[in-house]
């Protein structure tokens, strides 16, 4: 601050030269953040593009480091969608309905769990639930361990005809992830602040509870619902470990999981894999693109919490 | 609620009951687990690959305060109202909602011995094309936490968006008009308002350096020679390969004894999250 006092700092000369300074200062400050920006954005996905390119060349040295594929071909991924040694389509199949079934379930179990927790008044309501949410925090080491040998004991991957053990086997991978409390805390956080004034007088008006649920409180805890959904989506679609783990039929196999069982009998044609973890990445970079913002927003509810 | 609750039993809470259980067990599935008491522990402090597992998964705490930094570093810089911040922003969350399956699968050919990672450290005249950083007993661990480190920043970068977010620009440009210089708006205002979102995250990812196992299990399978076999992955190991379920279930036991001590460390470091000193 070196301008004097009496000068009006509107058109003095001195100002303005400040003014100029402070411009140059602020474009040096700004191009150095997107000179970072850029290296860092490079850094995050180069890996994806050179796979992406690797996977599109026919031959070559498959793993130099490269800006622009030596080759166009799209024999790897025909090589991956024939399924010769891979059903790749029926693992595709497989995430779908795996996703499906799993979003639906557990955004229905969580929203009507949450509406007692959040709103209805009985005896160790607050007790139930904090008890629920110590399980997060409590050491889960054993769960893999222990569902497995609870699915193996549930019977649910015993062979009992074609059709039954589909049904079955698809029920051993989702089951577990069913029961979300990541998601029963956030709906509850989002009923938390409908107002119970409305809730009040649905019930003066002889509305059931279910009815209030349905007409009241999952309309105004969309955004959130929504959110969780999107979150539940790309976990059940990432998710490999629990899949690789339980005895499954080949063919039952989600993609993730599927992929690295790609990897092992491709061993020798790692382009093929390549292109194969391209399908796997494209509709989850689909879903995330179109709906990011409510991505981000659940993230940061849940932080708020 | 009821059927939330039946499934939350089953799949949340019986693993810890039944697990803890299992720990004093002999247990293959086929038989009845038959109780042994604390054999297992006993077993476990004489067991070296169990301990060279442990130390393995300390060294990956490493990883958390790099991680930490780096992402509130980005996290500042994409919360400035930058042209096509929005761009940068989705770019660096790219990873995060990748899978591991892929993200691991990528990352062991980029570390190729022929391959981009290799390219770069030799042009940069860090090291010699002679192996790849995977195949090398030295550096494996290492590159495996780079691998945590490139998918964990964008997450973490989101909370500490969120948590720059609300302490609001207000306060840090009063104390500019005063005349503090950036670092002093950095140490005294930005960062006690961010102490709430450092703890949890500071938290969140010291749990899940010391339990790492996917990256293990897409990577190197805890190879070469033992050098990335973490704690958990010697849990995996006793129960799916050698189906002892029981000495896998204590070993469980330490690993999630050691994380909670480290968790407390956390709590203790960040004093608790308060955002008054």
């Amino acid at each position: 601050m070196t301008t004097s006092p009496k000068t009006d700092p509107t058109t003095s000369p001195q100002a303005a030269h400040l003014r100029a300074q402070k411009r140059r200062r602020t474009r040096l400050h700004n191009f150095a953040a997107y000179t970072v920006l850029t290296t860092i954005a490079l850094v995050m996905l180069y890996p994806f593009y050179w796979t992406l390119i690797t996977s599109l060349e026919p031959t070559g040295n498959i793993y130099e480091a490269k800006l622009l594929p030596s080759g166009l071909s799209l024999k790897n991924y025909a090589a991956v969608l024939s399924g010769t040694t891979v059903p790749f389509l029926r693992m595709v199949l497989n995430s779908v309905v795996i996703c499906t079934v799993g979003v639906i379930a557990s955004v229905t179990f969580a929203a009507l769990a949450a509406y007692p927790l959040a709103k209805m008044r009985f005896p160790g309501r607050d007790l139930i639930f904090y008890a629920i949410l110590a399980l997060v925090v409590l050491p889960n080491e054993a769960g893999l361990i222990v569902n497995y040998i609870t699915t193996i004991k549930l019977g649910l991957l015993e062979q009992r005809g074609p059709v039954w053990d589909t049904i079955t086997q698809y029920a051993a991978i989702v089951l577990p992830s069913v029961a979300s409390i990541i998601g029963l805390f956030l709906i509850r956080q989002a009923y938390m602040g409908v107002p119970i004034e409305l809730i009040e007088a649905a019930r003066i008006d002889g509305a059931k509870e279910l009815t209030i649920w349905r007409r009241i409180m999952l309309p105004l805890s969309m955004p959130t619902i929504a959110a969780f959904a999107i979150l539940e989506f790309v976990a059940l679609w990432n998710s490999f470990l629990w899949a690789r783990i339980l005895p499954l039929d080949p063919q039952m196999l989600p993609l993730s999981a599927g992929l690295l069982e790609l990897s092992g009998t491709f061993a020798t044609n790692s382009r093929a894999t390549m292109a194969g973890a391209v399908l796997v990445i494209i509709p989850i970079l689909i879903v995330f693109a179109s709906l990011q913002r409510y991505f981000m927003k659940g993230i940061e509810g849940a932080v708020k919490g | 609620m009821l059927p939330f609750l039946a499934l939350l039993m089953l799949y949340h809470t019986w693993p810890v009951i039944f697990g803890t259980y299992l720990a004093f067990t002999k247990y293959n599935i086929i038989s009845p687990p038959e109780f042994v008491g604390l054999d297992n522990f006993r077993e476990l402090i004489k067991d070296q690959q169990f301990w060279s597992g442990v130390v393995n998964s300390l060294k990956y705490l490493l990883v958390v305060p790099f991680i930490q930094l780096l992402s509130i570093g980005v996290a500042m810089l994409v919360n400035r109202p930058l042209k096509g911040i929005g761009f940068f922003r989705t770019a660096y969350y790219v990873p995060v909602v990748t899978s591991f399956a892929v993200v691991g699968l990528i990352w062991t050919w980029m570390y190729q011995q022929s391959g981009p990672v290799n390219f770069v450290l030799m042009h940069l005249g860090l090291m010699q094309r002679d192996s790849s950083l995977l195949n090398n007993p030295g550096s494996a661990l290492y590159a495996v936490m780079f691998v945590t480190l490139w998918k964990g920043i964008g997450y973490y970068m989101v909370l500490y968006l969120a948590g720059l977010q609300s302490i609001g620009r207000e306060l840090e440009e009063a104390a500019v008009i005063d005349g503090a210089t950036r670092w002093q708006v950095f140490v005294n205002i930005t960062l006690p308002g961010l102490r709430p979102t450092i703890l949890v995250c500071s938290l969140m990812s010291t749990i899940s350096a010391v339990k790492v196992f996917e990256e293990i299990f897409v990577m190197t399978q805890g190879g070469p020679v033992g050098s990335t076999y973490t704690a958990l992955f010697f849990n995996y190991a006793k129960a799916f390969q050698d189906f002892r379920y029981g000495y896998a279930a204590a070993a469980g036991i330490v690993v999630a004894v050691i994380s909670l001590v480290f968790g407390l460390i956390n709590f203790k470091m960040t004093r608790g999250g308060r955002v008054d000193g």
